[in-house]
This record gives C-alpha cells, structure tokens and sequence, in this order.
C-alpha cells in the first residue's frame, strides 16, 4: 500500500466503524437468526412509537412461505392441513421440511438467476439448481462465478456470469460491483463517491481493471496477462488506471510489459487456432480476476461481499432491502437497521457464508410474518420499519405455477399425496405453466403490470384455452359436477386463492351464476377468470 | 406554475420518493385525477406527437439537404420551395410547397454513431445507454408527459414493418416502467388482443371485468403498493382500449381522404396515426422501411421519398385541415444519414457526420432552416448539434422542460442531458 493510501483506508475503516457499533456492542454471535432480527426490527419500532401489524394468519404464511421456498402457492388441502395443524411448532418443522425438498433449491436457483442474470440473454440456472442442492456456501459461488473453470463439470456454467457481459466492460464492472459487492461504481465515472472522499475515476477504472484483460475467445472465455486500462482525466490528462478495489486500496502486481508485435502476433494465431479447436485460451500467470476473488473474501472485501448478499436475500424476502437501492451501500446510504446489518453479515462470514442458514433464519422470524393488511386507524407505518408486510409480484415462473396449480382440479391433490410424489407433480405444472407468463417480466424495483397482460389475459385466445378448460383433471372440470352455486363459489374460491371465501365474496360469486343459470359452464369460467386474474393470485402477500 | 406544483406533478406519477412518501401514500394507484391541480394541467396539454421513423437510414441528399451539381450530389436536382433561398429535393415537390405553412428543416445532425442498433437507439433514447440507468425512450417519455393516467386509449403506439424486424424496433419505457410500453403494431394495423373472444358475450365480458374488480378491491383493502396498484389499473384500462380498436380501422373513413395517403401501407398506416391523434393518443410512431440503400441509392430514394411526399403532405394538410396541426408535432427521423460519397454500386453507406431532420407542426416557427452543412455536404459548417438538442427542441415545442428532473430512488435524471440547449431558432 502507497503511503498516501493509509489515511484513506483509515477513514473509511473509520466511517464503516461509526457507522456500525463495535463488535462487543452487536447482540451475541450465537443468538439464533430470527431472534436478532426480531430485537433489532421491534426495537426500532418501539423507539418511533410503532406498533407492528399482527402476524399473518396460517393461510397466508403458509402461501407466503411456500412461494418463497418452493416457487408456488398451497394446494387447499395444504392449507387446511396445515390450519387444522395443532402443533405449536408448526411453522418450524413447515420451513425445515420445505427446505428439505427438492423444489428449495429450484427456486433459490430461479431466484439468483433473475438476480444475478437480469438483462443478459444467459442463465445460471442448471448451475445454480446444483450449487443450492448442496448448499454450496456464497463464497464459493462467487469465486465459480468470478473464475470458475470451464473444464471443470461443477464450475463451467458459472463463468456465464462473466462471459455474458464480455462484450462491453463497462457493464461488467457495473453489474458486478453492484451485485456481488453492492456498489454501483460506476456513478464514480462522473462524481465523487461519498464513502472515501477523494474517490474519483481511478477508482472507477481501477475497478474496471480487474476485468479488463478479460475476453471473449469463441465459446471460451480467456484472460490477458498483460495491459493496462487506460483513461482521460477530466482535467484532459491520459492516466493508466491501476487496480484499485471498492475502499481505494491499491493493488500491487506483477509488472509486464505489453509484449512485442511478433509475440501479439503469435499470441493472435495462437487464439485463433484454439478458437478453431473449441478449447479454452492458456490462462495468464497472474489472473486479475482470480485477485479480485482474493480481495473479495479478504478482511478487505468480505465487509462488502457478506453485506451486499444480506441486503439481496433480505430485499427479495421482505420486499425491501435494509439498504435502499440494493446497490448503494456504503455509509452515506445508511441502512434502516444498520446493528442489523453488521449482525447478520458477521453471522454468515462466522458460518461459512451459508446461504440456507440465512434464508431458514430471515424466514422464522416474526418480522417475516407481518400481515401485510394495515388495519389499525393509526397512520401507516413507513416500509423501512418492517411493521407491515410488502405485497410483492411473482415472477412470471411463480405466476405460471400459481396458475396451473389453481386451475387444477382440487381432487388431484389429495390430502396425503405429500413428498416426492407431490414434488413430481408440482414440478411437472410449472413446466407447463412456463408458456403463460414467459412473456412477463421479471419484477425490478418499481415494477408494473403493462396493459399487454392485462389484454391478454383479458383476449387472448391462447391463454383462455390454457385456463379455462373444462376437462375431468381441471378445477372447471369439478365445478361443472357441483350444482350448488354456494358450494361451486366455495370450491373455486378454496383453489384459487387457497383460503376460507369470505361471505361478500361467496354472495357475489353466488348471484354471477344465478343470473347465468342458463349458461352455467360459461359463467364458472367466468368466475374461475375473475379469481384467476385478480390481485390475490398475481402478488405474493 | 410554481416549483411546488411542478414537484408534485413529478413525484405524483412516479409514487414514493424519499422526500415525497407522505405524499405518495395518498397517490396510490397513480389516481392523480383525483387532484384538482394535476388535473388541470393534464387537460390543458392536449399536445401530440407523430414519428415518421425512416428507418435504414434515409438520405439527408435526395430530401432536405440536397447539393445539385456537385460530385455528391447524385443525379437529382433540387427545386424552389415556398420558403425563398430553400430548396430541397426535387423529389418532393409536395413538402417544397408546403415548407413555409408547415415545416422546418434540420440540416445540421451530427450524432456520430453510424451503426443502425447503435444510431437507432441513440436516436430513440436521446442520450447513449448508460449502463446503469434505462433511460425511457422519446414514446415513453412523451406518453407520461402529454397522457392521461387513466387513458381509455393507448399512449404510445408503434407501427413496425416486417422488413425492419422486430428486434431493431426499438422501444423502452426504462424507469418510467411497464405502464409506459409501446403498444406495438405489425402484422395489419390492428393491435393484438383488442378484441374479445367469440365464446363470450359483450355483457359477459363487461361483468365478468366487474367481478374480477370487486375482488381485487377487497384484496387491495388495507395494502398498498404501487405495483398493486398499477396491476388494477391495466384491467381498468382493457374496456376502454378494446373501443379503441375502431380508431385502427381506417374503412370508417371517406375514400377521397383514403386516396390522398394513397393506398401503400405507410399511407394507411399515417391515417391511422392521424385518428389515433384526434383521439388522444399523445404518441404514434409509424416506421418506413427500409431506407438502407448501400446499393442503388437513386432508384430507392426516388420510390421512398416519392412515397414520403405523398404521404407527409397528406398527413400535414389533413391535420391542419382538422384544426389538429397547432396541437400535433410531426417530426421525420432516422438513425443517421447517407454518405457524401457515392460508392461503386452506385449507393450511399452510413453517415453520422452532417444529415437532417424535420419537424412540422406544434410549436415550430414553419419555413425555418437551421444549420448548415458544407458544400459538398461533407460537414456540419454551421449550428451543429446533436440527438440531445433534437430531442430538447421536440419537448420544447410541445411544451415540455427539457431540463425538468425524473427521480430514479433519489438520483435525479434529467430529461436530456444537462446543459443542453434546444434550438430556439426553429420554434415560433
């Protein structure tokens, strides 16, 4: 480190410090998860005065934490059994059973793919699918991300992390910095970042230096070992940029010289012949990724790499992360919870960066399970206090899902039809239920329905064969056999959203049909459409 | 207005804001009519936009900026317009006496990017993409600033061609979100799904919306989510654009005004965009393709920008006719220009460096010229700008702030760049 750098790493140890209390002054490092969240989350609130809403009922908690888990809403008799359930720690044994399944890592690895993927034309889901079905620990999927090795079986799919954002560097370092460490860095191409007070375009470029010998080589992806970044100052001065992570500490490397023509020459052939043979460029002596790996789990970088992760799996599961946007967490930007924070980022680098721990964790706690229905005549609480549960959409996987399993006839899904069975036949729905909702977007802060669903959903041929067939395995199917209009009401509601109907509801229902007893099977699917398109079945609530 | 009513116009559209939370907890839903003053200002715009997108890259030298004689000048003539000293194309005898009622010309672009993604999206958005912000694209933009929340008819409508391809039209609503997409048109000129299925009755359909709102309203008790919200308000949007769908349908209209767009599918395609904004519709882009003439550039400019003439002064005298022109913006674009140069196959290639644009109607001071280019049209001599002040002028002249602040979190992201200036010579 240059000596001018010290006071640097000194303030911004220094800001990180004031910024987060001591580590005596942290809760205990073995209290459980749930039980730190819910001290520091009901703290805040008692200073401001606020009282929380209740917990959520049985039907919704279980639903929420079924999407969240598995990808998918209760089945009605899931959702009775469960209700019906007088063990007190049921929700314990629901979330252990849950991420138990098969379908928990499918859904954490559809969950990071959307994450970690959005806005490349890629996927990480078959490599994640695996990573999650062993827990593998964050750490370690950083480093596959960052340099995982494409000739190893476990490795190759997540160096796609990387390969799909080589045609432009910038992105590269953008994304990276913002998902893996979340720090938008390239805000610093323009002004000063607030977190080290002269961090100015050498930061920006010597982040982008750890990527910048990366490239493209066929389907291959390979690394230079030699070349510098280079950059216009604002003043109008030609600057090399040298490595420089997110806290302004420099890097040194090994020296070497850009090589001659003849060698760039060779080095062309070279790549060319390999590109030919369909295999992986040599890697270079000294790896400028493989650095960036290094600093990120050092004492140096880990402060980042545990927090940022916290803050994303914190944001998809409360709707909102401590620290808003998700990509701005440095001490300017404080976070609502910041003891929190520093909590739950010590507790993950202390376990190994598992993953499993934290969302088992986040999703036991009571902050979790906040009815998302503000009843009270009191004001409001605002969202960052977590007093009220966030309505969230579904991503388009979870929507098809939902639907499918809603439009399926409810006498599939006997009460004891559990396990692997179960799995196997929910697995096969969101199969199907891909083709409705891939054209939806996947849900980004401020997110909104376009009126293209709407229409659709609304018109479209394609869709209303899809789900409104009358057929002995669909849910119209069975209503057709139910004379009765309370009870067909009473059915369809069970199925579609997975609770009690309440009675304006069933009335309602009810007098849709009576006015259409001449044409009953159209009206139940009528009805079903309501249920099917309404808010309830298109949020996580 | 005051800055106070200006920052709830903002705020109040795009929801929760830091400093506007206690505000946009009463503005759920975007149900901004619901206060008097945002109101007001909505019914006061009235303004609309028309894009004549010629896309492949039409040439600024066989339309507005043509150099007889010269070694560049290719085999076409110029000709007198209305406006003394200006002469454009002979190609477009029609605009060339219209130019002093309606039209102005831009001759001095000189945007830089010459490839059609790379050209086309900096001349849709504006701006180059950064990689950390979605800038909304000049639809977008325009369908939040002069639409209604509410709209029963769409607010951003875009024709493509099959030639151009779906993957080159660009589109974006960026931050500003979903609810600001393109309502794309190209197979006929009809929207999909805009009508119901035939197994359903019209009545059915109605109620059958009502029953899914009386649940959803239940739902939304209690909660509150901008997402939430704007879910509803697609379904409250479906009935009214679906009686949207006979704007698109040109039989409804007398066959001598047919004939003056002639019957060419940018032709009809113009008719439906001049319904559209006599409805409301505050943004339709109509594309042309394929203007990308690397290869016999003469015979294809001499049948695009035939077709163009026609077509344009059609739309042009058809608006002003109606009383329409004051209110609506016509503006002619591509992503760049054609080369100086004549090249062995007798074409021109991709050219950034000095081309045109025009803009007719609202807000502009017609038979004004700005800009210059050299005499061989090589280069910009004179008054050179770039895509941030075409787009500053376009805001300006349907009475937008070019310089006015959008919030992303608490990033404020002005609608061009800062420091742009529009160019005032060409507004009235």
């Amino acid at each position: 480190m240059h000596v001018w750098q010290r006071p640097l790493l000194a303030l911004f140890v220094g800001l990180i410090s004031a910024g987060s209390l001591r580590a005596d002054d942290l809760l205990p490092a073995d209290t459980a998860i749930e039980a730190a969240i819910d001290h520091y989350i009901t703290a805040r609130q008692k200073s401001l005065g606020v009282e929380p809403a209740p917990l959520a009922d049985d039907a919704n908690l279980l639903r929420r934490t079924l999407l969240d888990l598995h990808g998918r809403p209760p089945t009605a008799a899931e959702v009775k059994a469960y209700q019906q359930n007088e063990n007190t720690a049921k929700r314990r044994e629901l979330v252990e059973r849950l991420m138990a399944a098969p379908a928990f890592a499918r859904e954490q690895a559809a969950a990071f793919n959307a994450l970690l993927m959005n806005g490349t034309n890629s996927s990480l889901r078959s490599y994640l699918t695996e990573a999650f079905k062993e827990n593998r620990s964050w750490d370690r999927i950083v480093r596959e991300l960052l340099v995982g090795q494409e000739n190893d079986a476990e490795q190759k799919g997540a160096i796609t992390f990387v390969k799909a954002r080589l045609k432009d560097h910038d992105k590269l370092t953008a994304e990276a910095s913002s998902l893996l460490f979340g720090v938008n860095v390239s805000c610093a191409q323009c002004h000063d970042h607030p977190l080290v007070t002269d961090w100015k375009q050498d930061h920006y470029f010597g982040m982008k230096s750890f990527f910048s010998r990366s490239f493209e080589n066929g389907d291959f992806i390979g690394e230079k070992a030699y070349g510098l970044v280079e950059f216009k100052t604002t003043a109008g001065e030609s600057r090399k940029a040298k490595l420089m992570f997110l806290t302004g500490q420099v890097y040194d490397e090994p020296e070497i010289k850009d090589p001659d023509d003849k060698a760039k020459k060779e080095e062309k052939e070279l790549l060319e012949k390999l590109k030919k043979d369909k295999q992986p460029p040599p890697a270079p002596e000294y790896s400028r990724r493989a650095k960036l790996v290094e600093i990120a789990l050092s004492a140096e970088g880990n402060s980042f790499l545990s927090r940022a992760i916290v803050n994303h799996v914190w944001n998809r599961l409360l709707g909102r992360g401590l620290v808003m946007p998700v990509d701005q967490l440095h001490s300017e930007n404080p976070a609502s919870h910041p003891d929190l924070l520093a909590w739950l980022a010590r507790d993950l680098q202390t376990h190994n960066y598992d993953l499993a721990r934290l969302i088992r964790g986040i999703v036991l706690s009571d902050a979790y399970a906040r009815s998302s229905r503000w009843e009270s005549s009191t004001k409001r609480p605002a969202d960052d206090l977590f007093a009220v549960g966030m309505v969230r959409p579904l991503t388009p996987w979870q929507y098809g899902t939902a639907l499918k399993v809603a439009i399926s006839n409810p006498d599939q899904f006997p009460a004891d039809l559990a396990g692997d069975a179960l799995d196997a036949k929910m697995q096969g729905l969101e199969g199907a239920g891909r083709s409705i909702t891939e054209k939806l977007e996947n849900p980004g802060p401020d997110f909104q329905v376009s009126i293209d669903e709407a229409l659709s959903f609304s018109n479209a041929d394609r869709i209303s064969k899809d789900l409104l067939r009358i057929e002995g395995n669909t849910l119209l199917g069975k209503l057709k056999t139910i004379a009765d209009d309370k009870e067909a009401a009473t059915t369809a509601i069970w199925n579609v959203f997975g609770r009690a109907p309440a009675e304006e509801e069933l009335q309602a229902l009810e007098q849709y049909l009576k006015t259409r007893a001449d044409r009953r099977e159209p009206a139940l699917q009528q009805v079903v459409w309501a249920l099917l398109t309404s808010s309830e079945c298109r949020f996580n609530y | 207005m005051s800055d106070q009513h200006e920052t709830w116009s903002r705020r109040g559209f795009l929801g929760a804001s830091a400093a506007g939370a206690a505000f946009a907890a009463d503005m759920t839903g975007l149900n901004v009519l619901q206060n008097p003053a945002l109101a007001g200002e909505l019914k006061q715009q009235g303004k609309r936009v028309i894009l004549l997108w010629l896309a492949g890259g039409a040439s600024q030298l066989e339309t507005f900026d043509p150099k007889p004689g010269r070694p560049t000048g290719g085999p076409y003539r110029s000709i007198k317009t209305s406006v003394p000293g200006v002469e454009i194309s002979e190609l477009m005898p029609k605009m060339a006496s219209r130019l002093s009622k309606y039209t102005s010309i831009i001759r001095s672009l000189d945007t830089k990017n010459a490839d059609h993604g790379g050209g086309a999206r900096l001349m849709h958005l504006g701006r180059r993409d950064e990689p950390t912000v979605k800038y909304p694209d000049l639809g977008a933009v325009l369908a939040r600033e002069l639409g209604r929340v509410d709209s029963q008819v769409p607010d951003y409508v875009s024709f493509y061609t099959a030639t151009e391809g779906r993957g080159s039209a660009i589109s974006q609503s960026g931050f500003l979100g979903a609810r600001y997409n393109a309502m794309f048109l190209t197979e006929g000129n009809v929207p999909p799904n805009l009508r119901k299925l035939d197994e359903i009755s019209d009545l059915d359909h109605q109620q059958r919306g009502e029953l899914r709102d009386l649940l959803s309203k239940r739902f939304a008790a209690g909660r509150q989510s901008a997402s939430l919200a704007s879910h509803n308000e697609s379904y409250a949007r479906v009935r009214g654009l679906m009686a949207s769908e006979t704007l698109f349908d040109i039989s409804k209209e007398p066959q001598n005004i047919r004939d003056k767009y002639g019957p060419t599918l940018f032709g009809e395609q113009c008719l439906v965009a001049r319904r559209l904004v006599e409805a409301g519709v505050p943004f339709v882009k109509i594309s042309r393709a394929w203007w990308d003439s690397h290869g016999q550039n003469f015979e294809t400019h001499l049948e695009l920008v035939t077709e163009l003439d026609n077509v344009m002064s059609a739309l042009l005298d058809d608006l002003s006719e109606r009383g329409l022109l004051e209110n609506t913006l016509v503006v002619t674009l591509s992503e760049f220009g054609r080369t100086p140069s004549i090249n062995s196959s007798l074409g021109r290639d991709h050219f950034a460096s000095a081309w045109s644009s025009s803009l007719s109607g609202c807000g502009i001071k017609a038979g004004s010229v700005y800009g210059a280019s050299d005499e061989d049209g090589r280069t910009v001599k004179d008054g050179k700008i770039g895509a941030a002040e075409l787009f500053a002028t376009i805001y300006r002249a349907v009475g937008i702030d070019h310089r006015k602040d959008y919030h992303v979190g608490a990033r404020p992201i002005p609608l061009t760049d800062p420091g742009t200036k529009h160019v005032a010579e060409v507004l009235s």
